[in-house]
């Protein structure tokens, strides 16, 4: 009798648990949100604070960092973590400039089609970009009222190191959650605030 | 002559590969009280999360080393990049392991190998029964042997692992700072086979209770 009113409790308060459903948009819903996609292809420069929380499968707490953001179209990307440590990353001209407090160096990519996937992924997912359909099997989703987007990677060499990307946006379409899941199903999660759009970003930002 | 030169041959490889490491400047071992080393490691209810710093053939990774005690002498160790990826995810106890994720370009044999001998030897605790004699015993600190590894005790800490294979030295940890709770808060690993050192820095924030 305990079990079965503790089952009739739990069926009750479900609703009340925060737990969003996640579902397929409908093929209205899919037009309406790859529209208002298309309208942040406009965005010239992003400017955000991000904070990662890295959840593996055995620990209570996720390992916290964060840290700034710049982007700057079509082909400049800062990223810097300023807690607990200090290590500034910027891709640019074929080249990621890496500033570990104070320790400086530039890897060469060359034409390397690994460092364009990272760039362009990274830039269509800030800009509301279309994905590469030919990398990914793209589904359009609703979490409660939020639209979401999956990537799964479809080849062999992208499988190995991810098993599935998750974008979150907010209700005015901009991304506010970046979910890179493993293949062990340990994840990260990048949540991103203090968005500024088309705000004029110093050069600096982009030199080390 | 042919017969003097094989057999100088073999007895030339006989004892070079029966050499055993000798400690710096020890005169030889003795037994010793019974001492338990390394308890570093040991409450179940502790996770560590190190700023961890690593070179390895000629490339630099950073990230975090996650160590957790699961009983005793079970331990396991993550290593994430900065980015969050996970390199490497694995129990440790004293007779093996379980992998339970490793990156596709770590995830081999002697990769993984070497992987678990370093962490096992950080966080393993040991019992102790010889110790190393030097000719001038005032001179030097505490010594004690283990198999083939070598703990070197400053103010009854251990402040140094050396361990060796063969007649080398293959692994060296030093354990160079501590906090009140007499935890390692800065730990330099260098292999002394492959180009590979390890600079760790424990996070105190996220090394939750």
């Amino acid at each position: 009798m305990k079990t079965k009113l503790l089952y009739f409790l739990m069926i009750l308060l479900l609703p009340y648990g925060g737990w969003a459903q996640t579902r397929e948009m409908s093929a209205s819903e899919r037009a309406s949100f790859q529209k208002s996609l298309q309208q942040l292809a406009e965005i010239k420069t992003i400017s955000a604070d991000f904070v990662q929380y890295k959840h593996l499968s055995f620990m209570k707490k996720p390992v916290e960092s964060s840290g700034k953001l710049y982007l700057k179209h079509p082909d400049k990307l800062s990223w810097s973590y300023t807690a607990p440590f200090q290590y500034k990353m910027v891709f640019k001209d074929h080249k990621i400039f890496i500033d570990d407090q104070g320790k400086k160096q530039t890897i060469d990519v060359g034409n390397s089609k690994q460092f364009e996937k990272i760039n362009t992924l990274v830039s269509s997912s800030m800009r509301g970009g279309k994905y590469d359909e030919k990398e990914f099997v793209v589904s359009y989703l609703k979490q409660g009222n939020a639209d979401m987007v999956r990537l799964t990677p479809k080849l062999a060499g992208a499988k190995k190191y991810i098993k599935e990307i998750v974008l979150l946006f907010s209700s005015d379409k901009q991304i506010e959650e970046v979910k890179l899941v493993e293949p062990s199903n340990d994840y990260t999660r990048f949540v991103i605030k203090n968005r500024k759009v088309n705000t004029t970003i110093d050069e600096s930002i982009f030199n080390l | 002559m042919n017969r003097f030169l094989t057999y100088s041959f073999f007895l030339l490889f006989f004892f070079v590969s029966c050499g055993t490491y000798r400690y710096p400047n020890a005169s030889g071992i003795r037994e010793s009280e019974p001492k338990e080393l390394n308890n570093y490691y040991l409450d179940t209810t502790r996770t560590f999360v190190y700023r961890a710093k690593l070179h390895a053939f000629k490339k630099d990774i950073n990230g975090n080393l996650v160590v957790q005690t699961l009983g005793r002498n079970e331990h396991r160790v993550a290593l994430v990049s900065d980015f969050g990826q996970t390199l490497f995810d694995v129990s440790i106890s004293p007779d093996g392991h379980e992998l339970h994720y490793a990156m596709h370009d770590l995830n081999k044999r002697i990769v993984v190998r070497e992987i678990v001998n370093i962490f096992r030897t950080m966080t393993e605790q040991r019992h102790a029964t010889s110790a190393v004699m030097f000719a001038n015993q005032q001179h030097y600190y505490p010594v004690y042997v283990i198999d083939n590894c070598y703990y070197v005790l400053k103010e009854r800490k251990v402040e140094r692992i050396q361990q060796a294979k063969g007649t080398k030295e293959h692994l060296t940890i030093v354990y160079r700072e501590w906090n009140e709770e007499d935890v390692p808060t800065k730990i330099a690993v260098e292999h002394k086979k492959f180009p590979l050192t390890i600079d760790l820095m424990l996070d105190v924030d996220q090394s939750a209770l």
